[in-house]
């Protein structure tokens, strides 16, 4: 078993789901001859052909209303978006069509709407954006965001499995970083939808976040340490729906929680997040919920003003710092 | 003009013209009345700025590259092999000061176009900054889409179509003011399969707007080639919208003045959209990044046919060998060819050029280590007021 990118481990969980699934295939822009701007389905053409492989026009609602169609059918579409701040373009499929059906009519949509997010990588406002909170608003939906190789594979399986729409966010940060190659078994193992993990257990501080943030936490957590703060890292992995139980849990033994996303501060994760600590674990609470959030602003170009936008590992310092002092 | 082996398309490199080519060009501008009298109407002043402009693009892109290959930048999108489609249609438009100030005329480029950014009037150093997203450049650094609203350029977004729907908006205004001017945006083949190209452009026809479309059919899409993401033919397409429409030769920059020159006549006139089809060829990677899977996409032999179309080169052999003389603009009867002065006239607009380029370029590199925006300039401006909310944000942690 060799250490794996967090791209080939998504690959890898691709290819696995079309072996097994012939009811599995793949449609979206560039994806075939060229193998996909990030090269993730480079070789699928050629193994699986063009019914399984299917080079769309740049049309992002036909692409996604056509997956909803064949996933109702029976099919088990997964759709790419080139890079995830183009499923603006599909929102209204996505939300009024997928999102509703079940509920509705009760026919499922077993499909996956994938593609790379976030920043970080001077992609300018229309590359770059975390696209979460747009849907989170929208019952019916489910989204997932993998930090490791290993969850990689698992959640895009369990994505390609679950009976309703699966947005994937895959931080194009992360894709060939080699700090977090893994090795990646080659069993067809699922990482289940909804299951947060905890990547560091620690007594004094949780920090509850995910994707790329959260080598952001435990790089802080690592520097905390020094200082004698000790902190619990939650990847929640799964945003919607996401993980209550562990949330609650980690948050009673800490009583201590920072929030950390790369997407923006107003109406983000991190709000809704504070809304069921609070109902739920209110009494254990030591001090405020702390948002550690890009601001409210669209994603700049120039590296200056992104890492000033993007939350940094001094961010988190900070807030842990004045949050311990509780 | 100067080649530039570490830069240029191979096809470029010893580029000669192929006389079947040189007489395809002359009969292209003559095909259609209108357009003939158009071009037979340039003196020698209009047709060097054309020139001019053609060679301020290339230069612009070569200087991308070169900056892509030092590691300035990570990469850039070029309109290399395109350049007639941009620079031809600006110059037929009316850039002359409406009485707001801006050009009479506007017009929303794609990333592609981006000579049409110099050609209003931007300076190529602000073109370079905007890539180097330093703090004086067009956006401040906060997007490498770059526009100049004064100058009459609407910066494009990412999402392809978008800007479709915008410019016939401009359009829109101009008809509402009752304002003789027009608005002019291109379109990619692969671009105009977004829903919203059929929207704007359904719409546009529906409201009579003073809209040029130039629908430029480079017969890729990113690695998508067009047979993959296209059935009809183009040219039927102005007719299923109900508006006027044209073929022109993308790579001809006469044929494309004119082709707009007639649009836009028609546009001012209140007769509505006017949608033409430029058929060209992208001589390179979607950008500089992907140039070797470009080839792959292609058939060697298209790249071969469409290189020996060079824009430049094709109108460069026009002007030399035509019988204007570019000095002063007389015909030269047959026995005293101007064709020694013209090409000194050429060479003098292309030296003039390369400065221009080169020190836009050093003034650009000298902005990225002197001019970078602050980090805390990442807050401001998001609404109209520098709200309290985003100044507080900008001081740190709230909660
Ligand atoms: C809505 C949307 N989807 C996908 C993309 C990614 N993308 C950028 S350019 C491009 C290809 C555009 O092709 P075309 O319109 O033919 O223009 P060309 O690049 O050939 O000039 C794609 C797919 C995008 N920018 N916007
Ligand atoms: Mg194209």
């Amino acid at each position: 078993m060799a250490a794996i990118t967090l791209l080939e481990a998504i690959r890898k969980g691709l290819w696995e789901e079309m072996e097994r699934d012939d009811r599995v295939f793949l449609l979206g822009e560039d994806i075939g001859v060229y193998g996909g701007a990030f090269k993730m389905t480079e070789g699928f053409l050629e193994r699986f052909g063009e019914d399984r492989v299917i080079d769309t026009p740049i049309s992002e609602s036909a692409i996604v209303g056509a997956a909803c169609g064949a996933a109702m059918m029976g099919l088990r579409p997964v759709a790419e978006m080139q890079f995830i701040d183009f499923i603006s373009c599909c929102f209204d499929i996505l939300t009024n069509y997928a999102a509703t059906s079940r509920y509705r009519q009760n026919i499922g949509i077993p499909m996956v709407v994938r593609g790379p997010s976030g920043g970080g990588v001077h992609g300018g406002p229309f590359h770059s954006q975390n696209v979460e909170s747009f849907f989170l608003n929208t019952p019916g939906l489910k989204m997932v965001e993998p930090s490791t190789p290993y969850d990689a594979k698992g959640l895009i399986k369990a994505a390609i499995r679950d009976e309703d729409p699966v947005l994937f966010f895959e931080h194009k940060a992360l894709y060939r970083n080699p700090r977090i190659k893994q090795e990646v078994p080659d069993d067809d193992y699922i990482v289940p939808i909804g299951k947060a993990a905890v990547r560091r257990e620690g007594r004094d501080i949780s920090v509850i976040t995910y994707g790329v943030m959260v080598y952001t936490a435990m790089e802080a957590a690592d520097r905390l340490q020094e200082e004698g703060i000790d902190i619990e890292v939650i990847d929640l992995r799964s945003l919607l729906p996401f993980d209550r139980e562990a949330i609650v849990e980690s948050v009673k033994k800490t009583s201590k929680v920072i929030i950390l996303h790369e997407a923006t501060r107003t109406g983000g994760m991190a709000g809704e997040l504070t809304a069921v600590i609070n109902e739920d674990a209110f009494e254990y609470l030591d001090g405020p919920i702390m948002r550690v959030t890009s601001i409210d602003t669209p994603v700049p170009y120039a590296p200056p003003l992104e890492e000033f936008f993007m939350p940094q590992v001094d961010d988190v310092l900070k807030a842990a710092r004045s949050l311990a002092a509780y | 003009m100067i080649r530039y082996p570490a830069f240029d398309p191979p096809e470029y490199i010893d580029w000669q013209a192929d006389p079947r080519l040189v007489e395809e060009f002359a009969r292209t501008i003559e095909r259609d009345a209108g357009r003939k009298e158009i071009v037979s109407a340039l003196d020698h002043k209009r047709l060097l700025s054309l020139y001019e402009g053609l060679v301020r693009n290339r230069l612009h892109d070569i200087m991308l590259k070169r900056w892509v290959k030092q590691g300035v930048i990570s990469k850039a999108w070029l309109g290399t092999g395109e350049e007639a489609t941009t620079i031809g249609a600006i110059h037929a438009l009316d850039r002359s000061a409406a009485s707001d100030g801006r050009p009479t005329d506007f017009v929303a480029p794609m990333i592609r176009n981006a000579g049409a950014c110099h050609e209003m009037g931007m300076t190529v150093t602000d073109m370079l900054r905007g890539y180097l997203g330093t703090e004086d450049s067009p956006t401040r650094g906060r997007d490498l889409h770059i526009g100049d609203f004064q100058k009459g350029v609407i910066a494009p977004i990412s999402h392809v179509g978008d800007i479709m729907a915008v410019t016939a908006g401009i359009a829109l205004a101009f008809k509402l003011r009752r304002e003789p001017r027009v608005a002019l945006t291109w379109i990619g083949d692969g671009s105009a399969k977004a829903g919203v190209f059929h929207e704007a452009m359904n719409m546009a026809a529906v409201q009579r707007l003073p809209l040029i479309v130039i629908l430029q059919n480079n017969q890729v899409a990113l690695g998508t080639r067009l047979d993959q993401h296209h059935r009809a033919s183009f040219l039927d397409w102005p007719a299923a919208y109900g508006v006027e429409g044209a073929a022109m030769d993308g790579n001809n920059v006469l044929d494309v003045y004119a082709a707009v020159k007639v649009a836009a006549r028609h546009c001012r006139e209140g007769q509505g959209p006017f949608l033409l089809i430029a058929e060209t060829f992208r001589m390179g990677g979607h950008a500089t990044h992907d140039e070797r899977e470009a080839r792959q996409t292609f058939a060697a032999e298209l790249f071969e046919r469409w290189g020996k179309r060079d824009p430049l080169g094709l109108f460069e052999t026009y002007l030399i060998e035509g019988t204007m003389d570019l000095e002063n603009g007389r015909r030269a009867r047959k026995t005293g060819s101007p064709r020694e002065r013209n090409l000194e006239v050429l060479k003098r607009v292309e030296e003039r050029v390369t400065s221009e380029v080169e020190a836009a370029a050093e003034e650009a590199l000298s902005s990225a280590r002197t001019k970078m925006p602050r980090p805390e300039q990442a807050a401001e401006g998001v609404y109209a007021e520098h709200s309290r909310s985003s100044a507080q944000q900008a001081s740190g942690i709230v909660f």
